[in-house]
């Protein structure tokens, strides 16, 4: 009996298990052949145009033949909150750049770029169609198929600039469109702390903090911001191997790599007690109370940078660390964010037109103006609105000294965590080259997760 | 070696309760500390020290006011999870009383069989099934809508009648017999003789399926996905601190977390006599 009664439990749970891939299964191939489909319609709307005349009018807008039979279209639209209000103008304007078409309802929903990613592979069928999401979670989406191909790929590379185009292409095919070419880190200091023509150097920032009795604020803990300390060595990403999941490096000098971190870690040791390791999140906090000079923080944290600092706030490319006499940039992580199609739309090429309008010329200006976004967008880096912010400003030129947050694999970030943690660690000594050389290595065996 | 058998007693419950009050502040630190920076006004996340320098109701104010996004919208995922909470908590305590009435006192040929298919379910964690109980939800129409967060917090809640199943084997089955005698049936029996000499097992049941909605995270931020109005607490709450929003939303955050504590601990305070209350003894004579 009780033989029986185990056969039969165990027989359950089989098919309970197999209950439960079945569901996961017909879905993903749901969200297969769906893909595929609008990936045939959008190819099919390209090829009408030609292979050089992809039938854009402007920046914005493409010619309304593109709309096929659409028609009484609804869509629904993903931005983040800060961006809500003003999408639901930009939507408005672009019903009325094509008059012709009927649209039911264009829905804006806030959601944050950064989950945009795992709500879509969630349940794509219920996502929004057309969506912002931030470069890193560009690969699985593509591996999971739900984002499709940019249906306009030579016009939009031609208007954006080059570095967001190479983030946003797999496999030689353009998959989403730049929305900003702004989403990193940065230094923002208190301007009455630290002189402007002292931000240079991180030397000088973290003298003035202390002669200030202020204290500086890096997240050594979080490999986002810790990498920082590799990539400045010299050790940089590049990449994926061919099996998809192990990082690659660049060629790297190791006894030049082992000398900045052992300078990284004498300067902390040696500025123990202004230099804190703390979350972003203390910063604008930190600057409110008065306890911060300066800090390496996000983008996406300005405005409340600026809030706190109000006249006094100054933001300046992360500074240089002296290495054996030379100078040496920080190198940061550095994404982008971009506008995605949903590739389980059921108005494929109305999405398609939507963020090409959403990511093109005006609403990049827009957003530059409004909420301060770095524009990838090359007509709209050039004005005034971009060249005059010294925020944007900071940002652009950090993008230029630093490896874009693409390709990377996700054992990535707690090595470097840890990297930056020993750094910073009471019991580290920055004379120890021995120590710091085999830092080195298991943190990039630990990446490529080979220990 | 103290002779004096007051002067050891004395040394001994020193120690305990100077451990006891050491557990004790550790365990309510964090409660003392979550109230006290619900109401600091300074600085917008956190501050190296423990007591606030400003005090104000602003926090508070401003999560009911909801000055600021329509992403956050306190007051209404408030309603939503006690909407939630007192329907699935109805319908969870009756189905789990019910079943271990069942299992307690009615013999039939399968009791033991589904006893033990219960408590083999009951070992699997209730997020394996997540995605499983999503598209299941979705072909029913159920997804993004709190009917579903009801049908999920009480439909398994009946296997949960263990406690209450040993609860119930101690009331004497002689009371049983004796309401059959005078012509009550099963049914009358559960509702009339043996809820009433339960409420210590019923308050912890209502209390135990309440609080659920009010923890639930992962299942509710999987069925409500992007609609945002129809989130609950726990998961609007973890929204507040991500990165979008942490640096404007943070205390309001700590006082959201707060008011949480409300209408379990009201629960809690008009139920909690009725824990003593429940008193069996006496119940058959002879």
């Amino acid at each position: 009996m009780k033989k029986i009664l185990a056969i039969l439990l165990a027989g359950m749970m089989t098919a309970t298990a197999f209950a439960g891939c079945g569901g996961g299964a017909s879905s993903s191939s749901q969200g297969g052949s769906s893909s595929q489909g609008s990936g045939e319609s959008s190819a099919a709307s390209s090829d009408g145009g030609g292979a050089t005349d992809e039938m854009t009018v402007d920046a914005n807008t493409v010619d309304p033949s593109l709309f096929g039979d659409e028609n009484n279209i609804t869509l629904k639209v993903w931005a983040p909150d800060k961006a809500v209000s003003l999408v639901k103008e930009q939507v408005e304007a672009f019903k009325k750049a094509y008059p012709d078409k009927t649209f039911t309802k264009i829905e804006v929903v806030a959601q944050g770029e950064g989950d945009a990613g795992t709500q879509l592979l969630n349940d794509a069928s219920v996502a929004a169609d057309v969506f912002s999401f931030a470069s890193d979670q560009l690969n699985k989406l593509v591996d999971a198929k739900v984002i499709s191909e940019v249906a306009f790929t030579k016009t939009v590379t031609d208007m954006n600039s080059p570095e967001t185009i190479t983030a946003g292409t797999l496999d030689g095919k353009l998959y989403a469109y730049p929305e900003t070419n702004d989403n990193g880190y940065y230094l923002v200091y208190d301007k009455t702390v630290i002189p402007e023509d002292k931000v240079g150097k991180l030397e000088d920032v973290l003298a003035a903090c202390k002669a200030a009795g202020k204290k500086f604020i890096f997240d050594c803990g979080d490999g986002f911001y810790s990498c920082t300390f590799a990539f400045t060595a010299g050790v940089k990403i590049d990449g994926l191997e061919e099996d998809g999941v192990t990082q690659k490096f660049a060629q790297y000098d190791e006894a030049e790599a082992v000398k900045t971190l052992q300078a990284f870690s004498k300067l902390i040791k040696e500025y123990k007690g202004t230099f804190t390791s703390l979350n972003v999140a203390q910063i604008a906090s930190g600057f409110s109370t008065g306890t911060l000079g300066a800090g390496v923080d996000g983008s996406w944290n300005t405005t409340a940078d600026q809030d706190a600092l109000k006249d006094k706030f100054g933001a300046a490319k992360l500074p240089t660390i002296t290495v054996d006499g030379t100078e040496k940039q920080l190198v940061s992580l550095f994404g982008y964010k971009y506008i995605g199609v949903n590739a389980s739309s059921k108005f494929p090429a109305s999405a398609q037109i939507l963020a090409y309008y959403l990511a093109g010329e005006t609403c990049q200006q827009q957003r530059a103006e409004k909420l301060g976004w770095g524009p990838s967008n090359k007509a709209v880096q050039e004005m005034p609105v971009v060249k005059d912010s010294p925020v944007l400003q900071a940002i652009a030129q950090q993008a230029q000294n630093a490896c874009a947050q693409v390709n990377i694999a996700p054992t990535f970030w707690t090595p470097m965590g840890n990297l930056g943690n020993k750094l910073i660690a009471e019991e580290t000594n920055p004379d120890d080259t021995a120590y710091f050389t085999k830092l080195l290595k298991d943190t990039i065996a630990n990446v490529r997760d080979e220990a | 070696m103290i002779k004096s058998y007051k002067l050891r007693r004395n040394i001994a419950n020193a120690i305990i309760y100077v451990l006891l009050a050491i557990l004790g502040i550790l365990w309510v630190s964090p409660f003392v500390y979550l109230l006290m920076h619900s109401f600091r006004l300074e600085s917008m996340t956190t501050v190296p020290y423990l007591i606030p320098h400003e005090w104000g109701f602003d926090n508070y104010v401003a999560l009911f006011t909801g000055s600021g996004s329509s992403a956050i919208n306190f007051p209404r995922w408030f309603l939503n999870t006690l909407v939630v909470a007192i329907f699935s908590c109805i319908i969870s305590t009756i189905s789990v009383l019910a079943v271990a009435y069942t299992f307690s006192r009615l013999r039939f040929g399968a009791r033991k069989k589904l006893m033990n298919v219960a408590m083999i379910l009951g070992m699997f964690p209730g997020f394996m099934t997540m995605i499983a109980i999503y598209y299941l939800l979705k072909a029913m129409g159920l997804n993004q809508n709190l009917v579903a967060l009801v049908i999920c917090y009480s439909s398994g809640a009946g296997m949960g009648f263990q406690i209450s199943k040993g609860f119930f084997d101690t009331i004497p089955r002689a009371l049983d017999e004796a309401a059959t005698i005078d012509g009550a049936t099963k049914n009358q029996i559960f509702w009339r003789i043996i809820l009433p000499m339960s409420k210590p097992i019923v308050v912890y049941t209502v209390l135990t399926s309440f609080i659920g909605p009010w923890c639930d995270f992962i299942l509710a931020k999987i069925i409500m996905g992007d609609a945002r109005d129809l989130y609950t607490v726990a998961i609007g709450l973890q929204s507040m601190v991500s990165a979008e929003f942490i640096n404007q939303y943070y205390k309001q955050f700590l006082a959201g977390s707060v008011l949480v504590a409300v209408p379990i601990t009201t629960l809690f305070l008009i139920m909690q006599r009725y824990y003593v209350e429940g008193v069996t003894a006496g119940g058959v004579k002879g």
